[in-house]
């Protein structure tokens, strides 16, 4: 079977950084950790053919998104769920229009569904109270937890997460990685994940299947978990 | 060292290379238009709504202003100094081919292009400053259908409607100078009437389509080519309002 996330030799580092070589399979939680500088926050980028690595390529299911032409290339993106840096909510939609978005644009369900979908998701990750309010009306949680719920409207198979918990309470980041897990089975999680940032809440590490470390010099370390 | 020949040919080139991107972009845009889901098309509805209330409704006053201060000027100069020579029926002419077909869609176009251009290039650099655009990418929605279709329709149909708001005041104001200047409201009527024809009509309408076009993409193209830096933001407000105006002027030179 396919690996949902792969790269293959992609630069990280920096200049003198290792080539990266790392697979995220079905159901893995896997983060990818290094300083601002250090490239881990590219990646996302990469795989969803956003950005052209210097060399190197992406797949994500097998695909690489930047080959693609620029309708399917839209099309593929759905799905995958991606929370940038800094949520990059839509500062003049209110937060439920911001997880309606997707939809709205990228399927064909009618507005009683998309409406129903968003009500599920909003609930789910506790901003329905404030949802009518616009991201600047609201406080940074309310804005990590509705980029959570807008990055899985397709209900996607791969979530890249960058930086999805910085500012966040670890109480906070545990009940939104669970929420992006979507569950366990005897397997593990519904979703893969990979994760990128500078650091984690420790009370996450038990959840995560690996833990890699972009060093000052650009090797790429395991840490054990 | 490079000859001016050399240096004026690439100048030019790069020039046509972007008019070249711009028209790319526009088509792109409305082609865009063809894979828009129901739902979507409701989302760019309500903000090309939102584009009309902002460009077209809260500059009416604006146009009312201009249009009857510039028409009533006109017709009373025209009133006396013509009417001295024998020769008032002209302002027929004056205000068909000068303020109708000519000065209407001109201003109204500059007034849009200067009001709301500068606002679409720099609502749209934020968003790409922000992330905004490239989260757009990321979760597979095209920005040219949810940012560029609305303005770019908003545009259209504002240019429209102040024209016409524009060339209604105008006559009514040249009425009213004429009246004041001696000339019975029939007569004016009848002078006005004769004047215009059917060419005239659809060339201020073919005006209207073409500046709308021009209001409404020039901004868009210029506010999504920022890159990353916020200091980009007035640099290209300023170049979308500068090269939307320039573009007006030739187009109704074309026109001409």
């Amino acid at each position: 079977m396919t690996a949902p996330l792969v790269f293959q030799e992609v630069p990280v580092g920096g200049k003198g950084g290792q080539p990266l070589t790392l697979e995220v399979a079905a159901r893995e939680t896997v983060a990818l950790l290094g300083d601002e500088d250090s490239g881990v926050g590219q990646l996302g980028g990469y795989a969803l053919g956003l950005d052209r690595p210097p060399h190197g390529r992406a797949l994500v299911f097998g695909t690489e998104i930047l080959g693609l032409p620029e309708g399917e290339r839209l099309a593929f993106r759905r799905r995958v769920g991606y929370l940038p840096a800094g949520d990059a909510l839509l500062q003049n939609l209110s937060l439920r229009d911001n997880v309606a978005l997707p939809l709205r644009f990228g399927s064909a369900a009618t507005t009683r569904e998309i409406e129903g979908r968003v009500n599920v998701m909003l609930a789910a990750v506790r901003v329905a109270a404030v949802a009518g309010a616009r991201p600047a009306r609201a406080n940074e949680e309310e804005c990590r937890r509705a980029a959570f719920a807008r990055a899985m409207a397709f209900d996607p198979a791969l979530l890249i997460l960058e930086q999805p918990f910085d500012g966040l309470t670890a109480r906070v980041a545990a009940e939104l990685l669970e929420f992006a897990r979507g569950g366990e089975s005897a397997e593990g999680a519904r979703r893969a994940i990979l994760i990128t940032g500078q650091e984690l809440p420790g009370l996450l590490l038990p959840r995560l299947e690996r833990v890699y470390r972009v060093s000052r010099a650009g090797a790429l370390e395991m840490e054990t978990v | 060292m490079t000859d001016p020949l050399t240096r004026l040919g690439g100048s030019v080139a790069r020039r046509l290379s972007r008019l070249g991107a711009l028209a790319r972009f526009g088509f792109g845009a409305c082609r865009s238009l063809g894979s828009l889901p129901a739902a979507g098309r409701a989302v760019a509805l309500r903000v090309t709504l939102n584009q009309i209330r902002f460009t077209a409704g809260q500059a009416v006053w604006l146009i009312v202003l201009l249009s009857g201060i510039l028409s009533f000027l006109v017709i009373s100069q025209a009133v006396r100094e013509l009417g001295r020579l024998g020769a008032a029926d002209l302002i027929g002419t004056l205000m068909v081919v000068v303020i109708v077909r000519e000065l209407g869609p001109l201003i109204t176009a500059l007034v849009i292009a200067g009001r709301s251009g500068t606002a679409i290039a720099s609502e749209l650099a934020t968003n790409r400053v922000m992330g905004e655009v490239r989260a757009l990418e990321a979760m597979g929605i095209d920005p040219r259908q949810y940012l560029v279709l609305p303005r770019l329709g908003g545009c259209f149909v504002s240019v429209f409607v102040l024209l016409v708001v524009f060339d209604i005041v105008a006559i009514l104001a040249g009425f009213a100078a004429a009246s004041f200047n001696g000339m019975t409201g029939a007569r004016y009527a009848e002078i006005v009437l004769q004047s215009l024809a059917a060419r005239d009509v659809w060339l201020t309408i073919a005006k209207a389509l073409a500046f709308g076009l021009i209001v409404g993409l020039v901004p868009s193209w210029f506010g999504l080519s920022v890159r990353r830096a916020s200091t980009e933001i007035p640099i290209a407000a300023s170049r979308a309002t500068v090269s939307a105006i320039v573009g007006i002027f030739l187009c109704a030179a074309l026109f001409g």
